[in-house]
């Protein structure tokens, strides 16, 4: 396997917090230090910039900054290097980064006309759901 | 008798055990001969502690001094003279399995299920028809006790079909249930079971005779409670049989409580027959809004749909009945449903179009018109969230040409003693003379007219009637048509008033109808006078009633929706239907644009130039006052139809996109903006008595036309955009209707 990514394999479990703290850096680190690769990969140059590429992997990691609990950090690890894996080793096609870490969880059809700019929150709610 | 743990026992249980603990100890545990020699050998006193009466029951003593005491499985209690063995058992906690008993009816005492054993009594006695005594000694536990209800069982299911599997009423039949816990756990029996042709008792209540049990509790029902004389019993012996004497349906609205009272499957719902098991279904304690009495209701879904809608105990309002109406409308709330936002093009179709494009075309037009030109109506099934929405919103655009339908052109919101029940309809049963005038309780509110009968029934109330000729089921006087009667009697020369003037506690109904008058305030003002001559109110009693005809009308007027002029629906150019299908859509100019927000297509829509589908009662919380000022609020039990909205959001949103926003974004932050506005609203399940009486209500000049009363509703089943959509409401009104 070409692709595969050097020191990248299962840990024993995190001791502590700060252990667990300093392999989370470890994991972006890596996952940047792959990026480039991956635009080459799927030929991502002309959709987005490695840094947009690089504020989505650590907004991802961001999404579970609450969790303190060293087991569940170490298992959300995995989680994010099999993920890692999966895209380094061309597993996956062009439209799955896309859809995921181009996109986001948006979705395609964004209403970014200047109108709605100013709409309360209860109005955004109030156009997608009748439940808020 | 293997599984003759009886119910009430249960409750025993915990008791036993914690008695158990307190003995045994680990060395007794070692070594049991020791324990049993240690252990005295137990008290004889009873091995019961005080126990709660069933259901909670309250016992009243009207005379202290006639108190007895009884002994029931041992246990002392303490009883009014008067009671049967059946609630001395109750009182102290015991529940007798029972067939033919129901604490509403009448004491039948035939289907023998209810034997107990009472010292020094030869044979079992059937508790329910027995008068306890002073120091009877009641055993509700004894092996002759059990004996007896496993023979009365063995009996009653000789010629009870075995068809539990395709019955509607399995899961929550009484006869499953109490074979279960007191039948024998084998049959001796061989022949043939007798059969019984099925009665057709209308589009309601389907019949299988074949499973009756002859405990007459549906013809006492229709006897004593609807005061239809349909029901009744046929035949003696094995061929005893109920049926409609002739070949005739049952007519009476409230019928579909006989499901309820049917302790076996024998009279079941037509329209829920084969529809679904009692145990799929989720209940939610919601509120009827057919009708303005705010029936306590539970919604019984499956999913997204509503499978049947059954009655929950309220004794200050619906008792544990509910009208056919109220049980019934409920297909209607699957048919003729808004589901999407609609434009109406230029060749007259509706077009169904996103959220955002139909409020800013609302938007866009309300700000072209006039402040003055905007008119909004809320509809009669408004919840009092909507209403403030909606007021609030007109009144930031410039209008205040906002009503409710059904208060009439010029609605007296001033004084609240006069636009609700003063009185209350449970007090109604004090009374002992009704006026009821321009009103027909029977279609207008079918729980009320059942208060009345029970009043007219145990009391021998008198009952006057001014109005059209009208259907009553208990005995009352016809006075006359119109409002020259009631100047005879307020001047004397009716013999009426003189009954009310020598009657305890007079009542005077005046029905809604008359809201729609011209010369309502004339007519107001001769009942106040007859009220006031009558003394009628007093300190400690307030006979004023007036009885409404919509679950949206009392909040309205506690809201202050009232127009600032009468005639500003015909000067419309922008008219806002919030649920409102019977205002006077006529009247609306043919340039005005009227958006029409509501759960039904039904009259509204016709004229409607944009649609915004909006969520039924079943689907939302929303506050509800009934006619007695009483608050209650429904509670969502299925999701809603396609794009809904409930219908304060669609008018927040709204005024957003026209640029007024309104200041709440939750339900908490609009129940407060109630609470300023009306106070009573926001406390829930509370009568709010009115403060102020007619005495300080100006006079009024008015001028009264001799125009006779007319019948407010024509068509019991069909009153509002729910039951209109309803198959079922259809079948009734062609079907039961007197023609």
């Amino acid at each position: 396997m070409a692709f595969r990514l050097t020191g990248l394999k299962v840990s024993p479990n995190s001791a502590t917090l700060e252990e667990a703290r300093a392999r989370v850096f470890d994991f972006f680190k890596a996952a940047c230090r792959s990026i480039p690769s991956i635009m080459e990969i799927y030929n991502l140059h002309d959709v987005v910039t490695e840094s947009q590429l690089r504020s989505s992997v650590a907004s991802e990691i961001r999404k579970h900054a609450q969790v303190s609990n060293p087991k569940v950090i170490d298992l959300l690890l995995f989680k994010g290097m099999e993920e890692l894996g999966n895209i380094t080793e061309h597993a996956k096609q062009r439209h799955h980064i896309i859809g995921q870490y181009v996109v986001g969880g948006q979705g395609l059809v964004q209403d970014l006309s200047a109108k709605d700019q100013g709409n309360s929150d209860f109005l955004k709610k109030f156009y997608n759901s009748n439940y808020f | 008798m293997g599984l003759g743990l009886l119910p009430s026992r249960f409750s025993r249980i915990p008791a036993n055990r914690l008695f158990l603990r307190s003995i045994v100890s680990n060395s007794h545990r070692q070594s049991p001969e020791a324990a049993a020699a240690a252990v005295p050998p137990p008290e004889p006193t009873p091995d019961l502690p005080p126990r709660t009466p069933v259901a909670g029951a309250r016992v009243h003593f009207p005379n202290p001094d006639d108190a007895i005491e009884v002994f029931v499985d041992g246990y002392p209690v303490k009883i009014p003279k008067g009671f049967t063995v059946f609630q001395a058992c109750e009182v102290a906690g015991v529940d007798i399995p029972r067939f033919c008993y129901h604490s509403r009816l009448s004491i039948a005492g035939n289907c023998r299920m209810c034997l107990v054993e009472v010292e020094k009594s030869p044979k079992p006695v059937a508790s329910c028809a027995m008068p306890a005594l002073p120091g009877m000694k009641i055993k509700t536990d004894t092996p002759l006790a059990k004996k007896a209800r496993e023979g009365v069982m063995e009996f009653l299911l000789m010629n009870h079909p075995l068809d539990c599997p395709i019955c509607d009423q399995g899961g929550e039949c009484d006869l499953q249930d109490q074979s279960m816990a007191f039948g024998s756990d084998r049959g001796r029996f061989t022949e043939v079971k007798r059969s019984v042709v099925d009665k057709n008792l209308g589009p309601l209540v389907k019949t299988v005779m074949t499973r009756c049990i002859q405990c007459t509790r549906c013809v006492r029902f229709a006897t004593e409670i609807a005061g239809v004389q349909d029901l009744g019993m046929l035949g003696r012996g094995s061929g005893e049989e109920i049926g409609t004497y002739v070949e005739k349906l049952m007519t009476s609205e409230l019928s579909g409580n006989v499901i309820d009272i049917c302790p076996v499957g024998a009279l079941t719902s037509k329209p829920f027959a084969f529809k679904a098991r009692n145990w799929e279904l989720k209940g939610t304690e919601s509120i009827d809004v057919t009708d303005a009495v705010g029936s306590n209701i539970r919604i019984d879904s499956r999913g997204p749909e509503v499978m049947r809608i059954i009655p929950r105990l309220n004794e200050d309002i619906n008792e544990e009945w509910i009208s056919d109406k109220t049980r019934f409308c409920y297909d209607g709330l699957k048919r003729q449903r808004l589901n999407d936002p609609m434009i109406r093009g230029s060749d007259g179709r509706f077009k169904a179009v996103s959220w955002h494009d139909a409020l800013t075309v609302v938007a866009e037009i309300v700000h072209e018109v006039k402040p003055e030109e905007i008119v909004g109506i809320a509809g009669r099934l408004s919840d009092a969230e909507s209403m403030i929405a909606l007021k609030d919103f007109l009144n930031r655009m410039g209008s205040n040409n906002v009503w409710c339908e059904g208060n009439g052109p010029n609605p007296n919101a001033d004084l609240r003693s006069g636009y609700i029940m003063n009185t209350g309809i449970s007090s109604l049963e004090k009374a002992d003379v009704f006026l009821l005038v321009g009103t027909q309780p029977r279609v207008e509110a079918a729980m009320v007219n059942a208060r009345i009968r029970k009043t007219v029934r145990a009391s021998n109330a008198k009952v006057g009637y001014v109005g059209p000729p009208a259907d009553f089921n208990y005995d009352y006087e016809h006075l006359g048509t119109g409002p020259q009667t009631l100047l005879e009697i307020v001047e004397g020369r009716h013999p009426f008033f003189s009954t009310i003037s020598n009657a305890k506690n007079p009542v005077i109904i005046v029905g809604a109808g008359l809201f729609e008058r011209e010369d309502k305030d004339a007519v107001f003002s001769v009942v106040e006078a007859i009220a006031k001559k009558g003394n009628v109110v007093r300190p400690d009693w307030n006979g004023f009633n007036v009885l409404l005809h919509n679950a949206a009308q009392a909040a309205a007027l506690d809201l202050g929706l009232v127009p600032e002029s009468n005639q500003s629906i015909v000067t419309a150019k922008f008219v806002y239907l919030m649920g409102a299908d019977d205002a006077d859509l006529d009247k609306i100019p043919k340039d005005a644009f009227v958006v029409y927000q509501g759960h039904h297509g039904d009259r509204g829509v016709y004229r409607a130039n944009v649609i915004l589908p909006a969520s039924a009662f079943s689907e939302k919380e929303g506050t509800y006052e009934n006619t007695e000022g009483c608050t209650q609020q429904t509670l969502p039990a299925v999701p809603t139809v396609g794009d809904a909205r409930d219908d304060w959001k669609i008018i927040r949103a709204l005024s957003e996109v026209a640029g007024v926003r309104l200041p709440y974004d939750n339900f908490g932050a609009i129940r407060s903006r109630i609470r300023t506005v009306a106070p009573n609203l926001s406390s829930l399940d509370e009568r709010e008595p009115a403060t102020f009486g007619f005495s300080v209500k100006p006079e009024s000049n008015q001028k009264m036309s001799s125009t006779p009363f007319k019948a407010a509703v024509e068509n019991f089943y069909m009153t509002d955009s729910i039951t209109r959509a309803s198959k079922i409401m259809a079948q009734c009104s062609a079907q039961l209707l007197k023609k």
